[in-house]
């Protein structure tokens, strides 16, 4: 017999970790959009935002509201570091090199930070309580409603932000450069923008993620399920994260709850391969990507 | 004084190709100036020298001076030469085709900080083109070669340039079309007095507007004047306006690169 609460409880604990998850692709669908690369450090990006944050909590001893704005702006700057110092030596470079660039750039922080502040788990607290939440019979994780709540509405801030004159420049800069630069637009800076905005989605990620499973290298790992979600919902489509997110969060959600116990675990990190797979495969252009438009 | 004066410019690619070999050219405060020749004469880099575009292609101004409005430009980045007043139109439209046409008109306001001032100048734009307000949400992309024309001057006066640049605006478009758009070019700089510096292949049609112009091959200026001495010489009627008359290879006359000793 099949146990409806059960699924109920996977599918809206699924929903909120989907939303934590698609905080990393904000990040990537942010700098896909305006500069048409794949940040693959987008992952080690949001250890770093752990690692910082857990470095002022531990440095200053205040409340979480304040040290989140200080981790974000810090965030924000090693963005636009990243843009000013790897980035922008790439102009004119094939785009394959950027990305390589990008992945090393993943592996080298990986290795970095758990070498300065030690590679033991840090705790990080965001004092969200631990007892659990019922509604009715079902169960949820505060952790995990109070993640996703922020992500959703981070979210649909990037979504707002795009219809904005900002927004329709980072877009523009996308789509051709060299006509951006004709018309005043300045392509530099509008990229390291949405290097420092992803940097700050990533923040959010790692500090979250960071409090429900501690700060250590593997926060890295969440760059395969936001790979997931980004390529799923179609690389430069916010809204595409939005459902993506969802999606991938109910789907893994429902085959640890449900397969893990047939199988004996592990079905959890198979999930998010397995979408990357089909949907390059079967629709690669993602759920709202938007396709190369040629008129006939 | 000359709103531009490019003072025997040369621009090298990959510091090897010399395709502009000492261009000196004067577009005067609101003229209409064309510069015509024939493909690969080097005209579009002359106006990327001018805009700065020439650095994404590796290109570079290695000799002369560009002046606008008495400053010289060389030291400055596309942005920065926008922001003085100076805008190029490229060749083959090159909108935003994701963009619907109203926000290809947003992203080029980027100098301009009043938002009242920008919708006003939208609004401006949609008036000039009324085909283009009729589309105003679709994707640029899916636009006919003439709307996406006219979409890329209209982006272009967002930035209210004192000089309008256009390479090529007729490229790819049917015969009524080209006349349609050289109208509009006509009216804006009627109008506007903004001065506009008008590269063309299509000679007939741009000496038709144009008060003065400026005849390129290889990356020299071979011959200039005003439009109608230029129209009138029988040479540019044989060479770009295609003449009637059969050619009498024995009187053939080679132009050499007119030397300038002034200025």
């Amino acid at each position: 017999m099949i146990d409806w609460i059960l699924i109920v409880e996977l599918a809206i604990n699924g929903i909120f970790i989907g939303m934590m998850y698609s905080l990393i692709s904000l990040g990537l669908v942010l700098i896909y959009k305006t500069s048409g690369i794949v940040n693959l450090a987008q992952g080690a990006i949001a250890m770093t935002a752990g690692y910082v944050a857990w470095a002022l909590a531990t440095l200053m001893a205040v409340p979480v509201l304040v040290i989140a704005p200080i981790a974000m702006a810090l965030m924000f700057g090693f963005g636009l570091l990243i843009e000013r110092m790897a980035l922008r030596r790439m102009i004119g470079h094939p785009v394959l090199m950027t990305i390589m660039l990008t992945l090393g750039l993943e592996i080298f922080l990986r290795g970095l930070l758990p070498g300065v502040f030690g590679a033991a788990v840090k705790r990080l607290d965001l004092g969200i309580p631990q007892a659990p939440l019922f509604i009715g019979d079902i169960l949820l994780n505060r952790a995990t409603l109070t993640g996703g709540v922020i992500a959703m509405v981070l979210i649909l801030l990037s979504i707002w932000f795009f219809g904005s004159r900002q927004g329709v420049v980072m877009r523009a800069v996308a789509d051709d450069q060299t006509a951006s630069w004709s018309v005043g637009i300045r392509v530099e800076r509008a990229i390291a923008v949405a290097w420092g905005m992803a940097a700050m989605a990533a923040t959010a990620a790692g500090m979250l993620w960071g409090a429900t499973q501690g700060v250590d290298w593997s926060l890295s790992l969440l760059l395969i399920k936001g790979l997931a979600i980004a390529i799923l919902g179609g690389l430069d489509s916010i809204r595409g994260v939005l459902i993506a997110g969802v999606i991938v969060g109910i789907a893994e959600s429902l085959a640890t709850g449900l397969i893990d116990p047939l199988v004996g675990g592990g079905t959890r990190d198979v999930v998010a391969s397995v979408i990357i797979l089909v949907t390059l495969l079967v629709k690669p252009h993602g759920l709202f990507g938007e396709a190369h438009i040629e008129r006939v | 004084m000359s709103l531009l004066t490019l003072n025997n410019i040369e621009v090298a690619y990959d510091r090897v190709f010399l395709a502009v070999k000492g261009v000196s050219i004067e577009v005067p405060q609101g003229g209409l100036v064309t510069l015509l020749g024939a493909n690969g004469a080097g005209k579009s880099t002359v106006l990327k020298s001018i805009s700065g575009l020439l650095a994404p292609e590796r290109g570079e101004v290695t000799r002369g001076e560009i002046l606008f409005d008495g400053h010289s430009l060389l030291a400055l980045d596309p942005p920065q030469r926008v922001r003085m007043g100076l805008v190029h139109v490229l060749e083959g439209r090159r909108v935003f085709g994701h963009l619907t046409p109203q926000e290809n008109l947003l992203a080029a306001t980027t100098m301009h900080r009043n938002r009242g001032e920008v919708s006003a100048l939208i609004d401006q734009i949609f008036q000039l083109f009324p085909r283009l307000a009729e589309r105003a949400n679709a994707s640029a992309g899916y636009l006919s070669g003439g709307e996406q024309q006219m979409l890329a001057i209209g982006r272009a006066l967002m930035t209210k340039p004192r000089l309008l640049m256009l390479d090529e605006p007729s490229l790819g478009l049917a015969p009524f079309l080209v006349d349609e758009i050289f109208d509009i070019i006509r009216r804006i700089n009627e109008t506007s007095g903004v001065a506009v510096l008008l590269v063309e292949q299509n000679a007939t049609a741009a000496l038709e507007i144009a008060h003065s112009g400026y005849l390129i091959e290889n990356g020299r200026i071979l011959m200039s004047g005003d439009a109608a001495s230029l129209r009138s010489n029988p040479d540019v009627v044989e060479a770009y306006l295609g003449g009637h008359q059969r050619v009498d290879y024995h009187a053939v006359k080679h132009y050499r690169r007119r030397k300038r000793w002034l200025s």
